[in-house]
């Protein structure tokens, strides 16, 4: 076990390198760099200002500078934010990360309790209309839903505020404040859950099912076993098995922001420092953020991987 | 560059407005043929019913609260990479010269200024007693700190000092000189600074906010910068309101100024806080905020209204938009083709379309409110498919088989680079339309700003469209059009131009300036380096618990936030 892990973990050297190469050639190569974002400036402004910035160099020779910048641990300087890349995520990435965690929590908790429940009763009434509710909500469009959200709970009944994660002006410290962010927290939250719950539903009950007609369950109920203990113990172990792969996935999910709905509740969170970055060509921002979330992509993976290993006797990792 | 609080420039696009546009687009389109609702004009639109001010804006008695998009943390006036952080600065400094509503220079803190003979000196005189907020004295010697960062070699930042032609400032930058001749600081309230080239926009440079030689500069030394932008998240200025504190991607905090020298302001605090198109009308109304700008649009507008508490400001923006020839490309260098893609596009409609009455379609590079505008004499190009396809035919372009006109092999096939946008989503195929009827083929290519810039620069393009930035005097939108001044190698080339912008730009008098700028328009509209699309007006509304906001396009609401005054 413990040689499948080192290994795993040497094997994303080249993988992050090859990855990072990718990144970075694909944002280099796009049209425009940093500098022409600002059309007024004269061309020869606009020289002196690439030449400061090291753009007008040869491509190869700028990734191999990124390159020796991080392998001191350093992810270098925002061109626009004007600080160290780590300390903008740092100001942004945390409040993406509470959202998305509180999100997950609450939609994999709810899929697994609708999606095992539904499972029990195939076909039954119960399973047709969650059936139903789980496709409504994830069919909405995402800004109609939030929209919707704010205009009947921060206009109409004044019960939550429209967006934000404090009150404007607010002095709030301790308890205070955490009760402030709760309550903001909210309508994002919601509207995430109703969104993302309803195609794990689906896996949970689909997944349930087929453990449902697996020859140990049926062996299980032979034995006289109780049904709640049949079900916990034996189908749904099994039926749990193909969903840590989807968990593994999350991870960088959790640190990436919802971009659309943080945008809508003006949750301060780090999806749009990343589009804005795209869109000003802000190259170390960029690059940072972008390799970053490959690593957690690669961790993911084998933390999935190792998880599957701990619960499944059948898989050997070698 | 500034930012006027409303979804206005080119970086300000975002993954929502992009999906959300169409859906507005059609909205837009939909509510011009249904609403029959009474047009607001310029100025302030009071409100109807201040009993409807709601409660959550009450409970702030001593706090403004004004909406800003996407500052990013920089609030220094010379070293943010963004026009909302440029928001935030005018509220911490105070330029030495400012704008008037019309875009003429007034006094600020210099009390005064004198222009020598020939127009390479000027004498700033600064008011008695300045002091920035936390009470240390503003001098002269501040003026000639600040214009010494502006040349330092390591400066990056938005200002082009270069354009003011400061004498010596290109030895100090080349490293060739310890200090910059042109600056001589005479007294603690007097600076000469002598320029090797007259320029009407040197006093615009020149008389920028002030930055304490005693703050900022500590361990200065020519090339080291980094303690200047140490401090960009610790401003010191002289401005109305002083910086308390940033909550990123929240609010930005500021306190009034007791030591502004023109009083301390009436409001006790003011707070920007940031708000997104989807729902700053929201934030509007649970009054959340004291104000806020919106798009324009006969939709927004009867909503505002529909509150009846938001006082309503409409006025012209200083920006507008426009498509520019690729002048490399030997049938565009053709006068007559140029002339007929302006005879032949129906700008009206475009205007119809996305400004639903809000808007005017554009004939001169310059602003209607601006003092330099005119159109007496000017050839307004006024929308006629006929002479356009008259102008073609006796050019020798002939209809193809399908349709398109072709002339020695080459067929009339027009790439338009565009970003993706509201305007553009009207303009695309109303453009396509319009051409189509004149046997010219328009092929868009939409990217984002920075990627359309790029394939710009390399040259491979026939038509681009893009709105200018807010522009502060007359030269601003016609120095790129001059051989030596060119911001992008649209390679377009006029002697007479060139002798025409630069004639208007040598003097700062503006009666001479005026005449002068209505010869180049002329000559402008006769040889034209683009086609004019449009001006526009900007929408904001603020509640009218809070009296005082008069925004105008050189200002936004700075000038107003010493006035403030909140009702009890």
């Amino acid at each position: 076990m413990r040689q499948f892990i080192l290994r795993r973990l040497l094997m994303m050297v080249p993988t992050l390198l090859g990855a990072s190469a990718v990144i970075f050639f694909l944002f280099a190569l796009t049209p425009g760099d940093f500098v022409d974002g600002n059309y007024m400036l004269t061309e020869a402004r606009s020289r002196e200002l690439k030449a400061l910035y090291g753009l007008d160099q040869p491509v190869l020779q700028r990734y191999l500078t990124w390159l020796g910048q991080l392998l001191h641990g350093d992810l270098g300087f925002s061109l626009q934010y004007q600080i160290p890349v780590t300390q903008l995520l740092d100001q942004y990435l945390w409040h993406s990360f509470l959202l998305s965690l509180t999100v997950l929590l609450l939609y994999w908790g709810l899929s697994l309790a609708i999606g095992i429940s539904s499972a029990l009763r195939p076909y039954s009434w119960y399973d047709r209309l969650v059936t139903l509710a789980v496709f409504a909500a994830m069919s909405f469009p995402v800004f109609f839903l939030c929209l919707l959200l704010i205009k009947w709970f921060a206009v109409d009944l004044q019960w939550l505020p429209v967006g934000g994660m404090q009150s404007t002006g607010s002095e709030a410290t301790g308890l205070a404040r955490i009760g402030e962010i709760a309550l903001h927290m909210v309508l994002p939250v919601l509207a995430l859950v109703m969104l993302q719950s309803g195609s794990l539903t689906r896996y949970v009950r689909a997944s349930m099912l087929e453990a449902l007609r697996l020859d140990c369950v049926r062996t299980a109920r032979a034995k006289g076993l109780k049904e709640r203990t049949v079900i916990l113990r034996h189908a749904l172990r099994n039926a749990l098995l193909p969903l840590i792969t989807l968990l593994g996935l999350e991870l960088p999910g959790l640190f990436s922001g919802a971009i659309i709905t943080e945008k809508l509740f003006n949750w301060p969170g780090v999806g749009h420092i990343h589009v804005d970055s795209l869109a000003a060509r802000d190259y170390p921002v960029l690059m940072g953020f972008t390799l970053f979330l490959a690593v957690l992509t690669i961790v993911g993976n084998l933390l999935a991987d190792i998880l599957y290993a701990a619960v499944d006797p059948r898989v050997r990792l070698r | 560059m500034r930012n006027i609080v409303t979804p206005s420039t080119h970086h300000a696009f975002s993954g929502l407005t992009r999906r959300l546009l169409p859906a507005a687009l059609l909205g837009a389109l939909l509510s011009s043929q249904l609403a029959a609702a009474q047009p607001i004009v310029n100025g302030i639109t009071a409100a109807t019913d201040q009993a409807k001010i709601p409660t959550q804006s009450k409970a702030r008695k001593d706090t403004v609260v004004a909406a800003i998009n996407e500052p990013q943390g920089v609030f220094n006036p010379y070293f943010f990479h963004n026009g909302w952080d440029e928001n935030v600065t005018d509220v911490i400094f105070v330029r030495l010269v400012n704008l008037d509503k019309q875009g003429r220079p007034v006094p600020e803190l210099a009390e005064s200024w004198q222009v020598s003979k020939d127009g390479l000196a000027y004498t700033l005189k600064l008011r008695k007693g300045l002091t920035y907020s936390d009470g240390s004295p503003l001098t002269a010697q501040d003026v000639a700190f600040t214009l010494t960062v502006l040349h330092d070699p390591s400066y990056d930042g938005e200002t082009d000092i270069g354009l003011a032609h400061i004498k010596g400032g290109a030895d100090y930058k080349a490293g060739k000189a310890a200090s910059i001749a042109g600056l001589k600081v005479i007294d603690a309230q007097t600076i000469q600074i002598t320029t090797t080239e007259p320029g009407a926009t040197t006093l615009r440079l020149i008389g920028g906010p002030v930055l304490s030689k005693a703050y900022y500069g500590q361990g200065y030394q020519r090339g080291k910068l980094d303690g200047v932008r140490a401090l960009g998240g610790k401003p010191l200025g002289a401005g109305p309101f002083v910086y308390d504190k940033y909550v990123p991607g929240q609010e930005v905090r500021f306190h009034a100024n007791a030591r502004y020298f023109r009083g301390k302001p009436a409001v006790g605090n003011f707070i920007y806080r940031i708000t997104s198109d989807a729902t700053k009308l929201q934030l509007l109304q649970t009054g959340e905020t004291d104000y806020d700008g919106f798009a324009v649009n006969p939709d927004n507008i009867e909503q505002l209204k529909s509150l009846g508490f938001a006082n309503i400001n409409l006025y012209n923006s200083s920006d507008y938009s426009l498509i520019e020839f690729n002048h490399r490309k030997p049938y565009l260098k053709d006068l007559k083709v140029r002339q007929a893609l302006i005879y032949g596009l129906d700008r009206q409609k475009l205007v119809d379309v996305v400004y639903q009455g809000y808007g005017s379609v554009a004939t001169v590079p310059v602003t209607p409110i601006s003092w330099a505008y005119t159109t007496s004499g000017i050839n307004p190009y006024k929308f006629d498919p006929a002479k356009a396809r008259a102008l073609l035919d006796a050019d020798g372009w002939k209809p193809g088989s399908d349709g398109i006109r072709v002339k020695n092999g080459q067929r009339l096939s027009l790439t338009l680079l565009a970003t993706k946008s509201l305007f553009n989503d009207a303009l695309i195929p109303i453009a396509k339309e319009s051409y189509k009827a004149i046997g010219v083929e328009l092929k868009p290519e939409v990217s984002d700003f920075n990627s359309l810039i790029g394939k710009q620069k390399a040259g491979n393009y026939d038509l681009a469209t893009y709105r200018t930035s807010n522009l502060d005097d007359p030269h601003q939108g016609v120095e790129e059009f001059t051989s030596t001044q060119s911001r992008i190698k649209s390679a377009y080339n006029n002697p007479q131009l060139d002798k025409l912008v630069a004639a208007a730009n040598s003097t700062l008098d503006l009666n001479v300036r005026k005449q002068r700028y209505q010869q180049l328009y002329q000559q402008f509209a006769n040889d034209p380096p683009v086609i004019l699309l449009a001006y526009r007006k900007i929408l904001s509304a603020s509640n009218a618990r809070v009296s005082g906001f008069s925004p105008n396009v050189y200002n936004g609401i700075i000038a107003s936030l010493p006035q403030l005054k909140i009702a009890q």
